[in-house]
């Protein structure tokens, strides 16, 4: 029964984007939209199931590929991890259908979309849900990567929507570096399978000495391609071409995380990642950090200021991740909370921006002033993503940060202090940076422009911001009884 | 455990009562009526709450919401100290509360969606903050305050003012309060938890094993508590932010949020940190701190013109007397008990007596305010007193308390850390010279509130004309509030039993002399030592004398003299001339004290942030790496592409030469060898 219900949180979203790319002009959203609903409850009606003992079921294997340690080869799994990124992907990706179901018309100020390109959007959106859940809910490497590699095929399908010429270029340096991060992944895919004959999450840890440590830094690096961390993070900017539901789905909430699940599950799955690659990519995260806030002063676009701080962000979980590996769980278990916390927080942040965007056709900093008037909940979005984002209580990455700050101190090294050090600067920087900008945005005297209407927001959008504000108080509470899970 | 239920309903009401609030925001009075009666509610909880932990029912610490990993839990937990905050700050949210329903109607173009249900999350995060015993619980509750409060001080959308004057306060509060998680970080991983008695082992420990980090941990909660009462050197944002919110806004935090700084400091360096040499060298620097703030915090306010920028100074400078009156009582503590219990009493008890003064008086320049539309001292008209004898009334009286008039509040705590100080001559001639700087303090206290209550009140009440006294909603707090400081003026020993109840209830402060040795049996205060009265204070007789004395004043000689009342123009060496242009204006007062005070009040210019180009540039790995590499790729394909002419000969050339290259790779690899 599980087995099924799991089985087609992965089938329906896939035949929904067949169906909504088939569907005729003005049907797609429709069918989209229903797609995601069933595909979103069923995701929380099997994670409420599903918890605490965790599922797994192996369906199939292939008959040329001898795999070393279990039945088959292709299968399902849903612990407290996986998990996680499933509700993210399902749960936020129902919210962006429904969203783009507003954002994408006429009257889209910044873009103005028409219907007949609806069923292209949808199925690429459904797909890379599909694909998102396929990773979330793989069982091992292989399958995992199988999927991985989808939602980047997806994503520069996304990005590249508009199809203007940077759009297209956009989409084309995204495929092109996240691949090259791929490539890494199929190096240590095939490097464990030869070793040990398996492609099971814990394989990597049954290898020994410098061929353990090569995997594990294969897998880094693969997972920096994808998180878009130092130095492969230039796409991430660029794919803000995007239009902005994709920016906030694929490029906040899901298709980044993919990067950063990779490395939370190869650790955690048997706790043998090797110090130095540990220590590798704290340190990288920490440099992350610092660089992204460092693109923070020069960004008059708001999508690319949130751009760079989602690059941050995952480097947060990738310093959790990595303080984890170094033996300090509690670490680790902050890094996949803030998986959640933060995809609701700027999911918020997003859709808040592309809000923006839709009533005004603008998204410059120097440019917009006053517009709470006519978008008061836009920018009680807006500051409750900001409030989320950075760390403030009672929102959400509050608690995410503070128990890989606490990890961190639980190290033995003086790293821990550092890591302290760093991340509270970080925090209070940028949020005082995202606090000016969005008093700069939406506060102050409002005056109307005089060249064109100003539609009211759909409700369809207004109702995802709601779900998001809300997102970002209960996401911890949600996430906290299922990290709490991920222990060695 | 009927502790923590009276404390779950309080809080059910004031989250209810905000959500209910945010709902009838459309309908302001009706929003703002609901908020009253939640933190009516609440406040009675409060006090019953309060009631019970000073009758001594010792209620066992209940934790719910555990975090397993954090090894945290919220653990709630009344002790005298607790109860002393909550029975203080019940009543004077309330009562705050009760003034903004008239207040907010001054601002028609914001919604007071954006104020009642922040404010009572405001009272809320207040009450968990001194009720909880775990460290990480208490910096959540903490941290939402300050968030709260932001939103309060940003209230005004279209004012950028008050925007620029809340992200200060905001980058500031959360720098502090950064700095205390670090330091909650050092302590839990030593405790390995962050309940109270764990860490308070743990800190005893580091006392010993690392004096310095202990040291920077004590720091970090000094700074963030100082920060927060707006203590020298961490005020800066203090009278942007309080002259910026909304006035009753304002009189919530004077009265109730910055109080909590005191809170903080009494539960690290009472309650977390055990009696030893730490305790007497860090109540020398609270004390110096503390005497600093108040002698530059209020000869800046002298300088002021802004009614409410005015009183924010004055917050700074008063919550220096408590820091000064508690830090000289820490610093007493081990060598002379009886003067330290004298300090810290002094130093709680004046923040007691702060809360309600400070508030009454920020409802009065709001109620000035209100009505007139200005703050500005130098604009006004004068001769408000006339029109609004009532408000004019309570100020007088809250300004008369602040400074230190007896026979009310504020005389009766500074009369204590006098004793302190003058009495303390015995182990540090530093103590007197404190106690007369502070006693000068009052005197310009004093001249700054004549100063206000001149320029707001008095004079005649010929351009007043249209403004009426402010509404009974908006009256009835500050005569309230007025009523207290002179209850708590003439029997200060009823006030003063709970605040020593607090104080000893302390782990690091229990078996210290009890309040008899103090100030005696009541209900006059009086320090007897050795069968001698070192000194007293008798607020009751003096209070008849003075009462007697006014009595007398008027009848036997104005009504005696039967002189009658006569109403000239002013006379002005036989011109006549308009009154307003012969009123002495509040901006030409105090000219000696400015100019030779001018500018010792360090004013912080904004902080410019800029990456240098260059550093852009290098971070850019774009531009020296990847373009580069897609460059060079683009250019060789296009080289692999030149080959390919289409011509059958060039294509059998490149066949021979790639044969001999491979015949030539295989000659060499195998070395010869067939």
């Amino acid at each position: 029964m599980l087995t099924l219900a799991l089985a087609l949180v992965l089938v329906i979203p896939v035949a929904g984007a067949v169906m909504a790319g088939v569907a005729r002009v003005g049907e797609a959203r429709g069918v989209a939209l229903r797609a995601a609903l069933v595909t979103a409850l069923l995701a929380i009606g099997v994670s409420w199931v599903a918890y605490p003992a965790g599922y797994r079921v192996m369906l199939a294997g292939l008959p040329w590929l001898e795999h070393g340690s279990s039945a088959g080869l292709f299968g399902l799994l849903l612990d407290p991890l996986a998990t996680i990124l499933l509700l993210v992907a399902t749960v936020i990706g129902f919210l962006t259908v429904l969203y783009s179901g507003g954002y994408l018309q006429k009257e889209n100020q910044e873009h103005s979309v028409g219907a007949e390109h609806h069923g292209r959007f949808y199925f690429w959106l459904l797909a890379f849900l599909a694909s998102m859940v396929g990773v979330a809910t793989a069982p091992n490497f292989l399958q995992l990567f199988v999927f991985w590699e989808l939602t980047t095929v997806c994503s520069w399908s996304l990005i590249s929507f508009y199809r203007s010429p940077s759009s297209l270029r956009a989409g084309f340096k995204a495929i092109l570096m996240t691949h090259a991060g791929g490539l890494f992944f199929m190096a240590a895919l095939l490097v464990m399978f030869v070793k040990t004959g398996s492609f099971d999450f814990d394989a990597p840890a049954r290898l020994d000495g410098n061929v353990r440590g090569a995997v594990y830094a294969f897998l880094m690096i693969a997972a920096w391609g994808k998180a878009a961390q130092v130095p492969l993070n230039t796409w991430l900017p660029d794919a803000m071409e995007a239009p902005t539901p994709i920016s906030a789905y694929l490029h906040a909430a899901a298709m980044v995380k993919a990067g950063v699940y990779l490395m939370a599950r190869a650790v955690s799955s048997g706790w043998a990642m090797p110090e130095g690659v540990g220590l590798v990519m704290a340190i990288m995260a920490l440099v992350t950090i610092l660089i992204a806030l460092s693109f923070y002063f020069v960004q008059d676009d708001l999508k690319r200021l949130l751009a760079y701080s989602t690059i941050a962000h995952l480097g947060y979980v990738l310093l959790g991740v990595a303080i984890g590996a170094l033996g300090s769980p509690i670490a680790l278990q902050g890094g996949a909370l803030h998986i959640i916390c933060h995809a609701f927080g700027k999911a918020t942040l997003f859709l808040c921006v592309g809000a923006v965007a839709w009533k005004t056709g603008s998204r410059s900093i120097a440019g917009l002033r006053g517009i709470a008037r006519i978008m008061p909940l836009t920018a009680t979005a807006y500051f409750v993503g900001v409030l989320a984002v950075t760390g403030i209580p009672p929102f959400a990455c509050f608690w995410s940060k503070f128990m890989i700050l606490a990890g961190a101190m639980q190290l033995a090294s003086p790293l821990g202090p550092v890591i302290m050090a760093v991340v509270l600067i970080e925090s209070l920087v940028a949020f005082g940076w995202m606090l000016r900008v969005g008093q700069k945005v939406f506060l102050g005297p409002w005056t109307p422009p005089a060249d064109r209407p100003l539609h009211p927001l759909p409700v369809s959008m207004q109702i995802a911001l709601v779900a998001l504000i809300a997102g970002c108080l209960v996401a911890p509470v949600v996430g906290i009884p299922l990290v709490h899970r991920i222990v060695p | 455990m009927i502790t923590f239920r009276l404390l779950e309903v309080a809080a059910a009401f004031l989250v209810l009562g905000a959500a209910t609030a945010f709902f009838t925001r459309r309908r302001r009075k009706v929003c703002g009526w609901v908020s009253v009666a939640a933190m009516g509610g609440a406040a009675v909880l409060m006090i019953a709450v309060a009631v019970r932990a000073f009758a001594g029912a010792a209620d066992a610490e209940v934790s719910v919401l555990p975090i397993a990993s954090l090894r945290s839990a919220l653990s709630v937990r009344v002790d005298a100290l607790s109860a002393l905050f909550l029975c203080v700050s019940g009543p004077v949210a309330w009562m705050t509360t009760l003034y903004s329903v008239e207040y907010m109607s001054r601002y028609t173009k914001d919604s007071v969606a954006k104020y009642f249900p922040v404010l009572l999350l405001l009272f809320f995060s207040i009450a968990g903050t001194v009720v909880t015993t775990d460290l990480f619980w208490f910096l959540v509750f903490w941290e939402v305050m300050t968030l709260t409060s932001f939103f309060l001080v940003i209230y005004e959308r279209e004012n950028r003012e008050s925007h620029r004057a809340g992200l200060k306060y905001f980058i500031w509060n959360q720098g502090a309060a950064l700095g205390m998680v670090a330091a909650a970080l050092v302590l839990w991983r030593h405790a390995g938890s962050f309940g109270f008695a764990a860490i308070r082992d743990a800190l005893g420990a580091l006392q010993v094993s690392n004096p310095l980090l202990a040291h920077t941990v004590l720091f970090l909660f000094f700074a963030g508590f100082a920060t927060k009462a707006g203590l020298l050197p961490f005020w800066n944002w203090l009278p942007d932010a309080y002259a910026a919110a909304p006035s009753s806004a304002t009189a919530a935090f004077g009265g109730t949020m910055s109080k909590l700084g005191v809170y903080g400091l009494l539960r690290v360096f009472l309650h977390l940190l055990p009696l030893g040499s730490f305790t007497t060298s860090w109540g020398v620097v609270i004390a110096c701190v503390g005497l600093a703030s108040l002698f530059i915090g209020t000869l800046a306010a002298l300088q002021q013109d802004d009614t409410k920028r005015l009183m924010s100074y004055h917050a700074i400078g008063q919550v220096g007397y408590m820091f000064l009156g508690i830090g000289a009582g820490l610093a007493l503590l081990r060598t002379n008990p009886l003067l330290g219990t004298m300090g810290l009493v002094a130093g709680l008890f004046h923040m007691v007596n702060n809360c309600f003064y400070k508030s009454c008086l920020f409802l009065g320049a709001g109620a000035v305010e209100f009505r007139t539309g200005g703050r500005s001292l130098a604009a006004m008209s004068g001769g408000l007193g006339g029109v609004m004898s009532a408000t004019m009334a309570c100020s007088l009286i809250a300004s008369l308390a602040i400074a230190g008039v007896p026979p009310l509040n504020g005389f009766a705590s500074k009369w204590l850390m006098y004793v302190t100080g003058i009495l303390g001559g015995e182990v540090s001639f530093l103590l007197p010279v404190a106690a007369l700087v502070a006693m000068f303090i009052s005197l310009v206290t004093l001249a700054s509130f004549l100063k206000y209550l001149g320029g707001a009140f008095l004079g005649a009440a010929t351009e007043v004309k249209g403004i009426r006294e402010v509404p009974m909603t908006m009256l009835a707090p500050q005569v309230v509030l007025a009523t207290l400081c002179i209850a708590a003026g003439l029997l200060p020993i009823v006030p003063l039993r709970l605040v020593h109840q607090a104080v000893v209830g302390l782990p690091s402060a229990a078996g210290l002399p009890a309040l008899s040795a103090l100030v005696g049996p009541g209900p006059n205060l009086a320090l007897v030592k050795d069968g001698v009265v070192l000194a007293t204070w008798a607020p009751m007789p003096v209070a008849l004398v003075l009462l007697v004395l006014g009595a007398a004043a008027f009848f036997g000689l104005q009504r005696a003299g039967g002189a009658a009342t006569r109403t000239v123009p002013v006379w002005a060496g036989g011109e006549e001339e308009e009154p307003a242009l012969m009123r002495y204006r509040a901006d030409s007062l105090y000219r000696p004290f400015k100019d030779a005070f001018h500018g010792m009040y360090p004013h912080v210019p904004p902080l410019q942030l800029s990456v240098p180009v260059f550093v852009r540039r290098t971070l850019d790995l774009d531009r020296w790496l990847f373009r580069p590499i897609a460059r060079g790729t683009a250019d060789a394909a296009r080289g692999v592409s030149r080959t390919h002419v289409g011509i059958p000969q060039v294509y059998l050339l490149w066949i021979i030469v790639g044969a001999v290259a491979v015949i030539m790779t295989i000659l060499l690899v195998s070395g010869g060898a067939p």
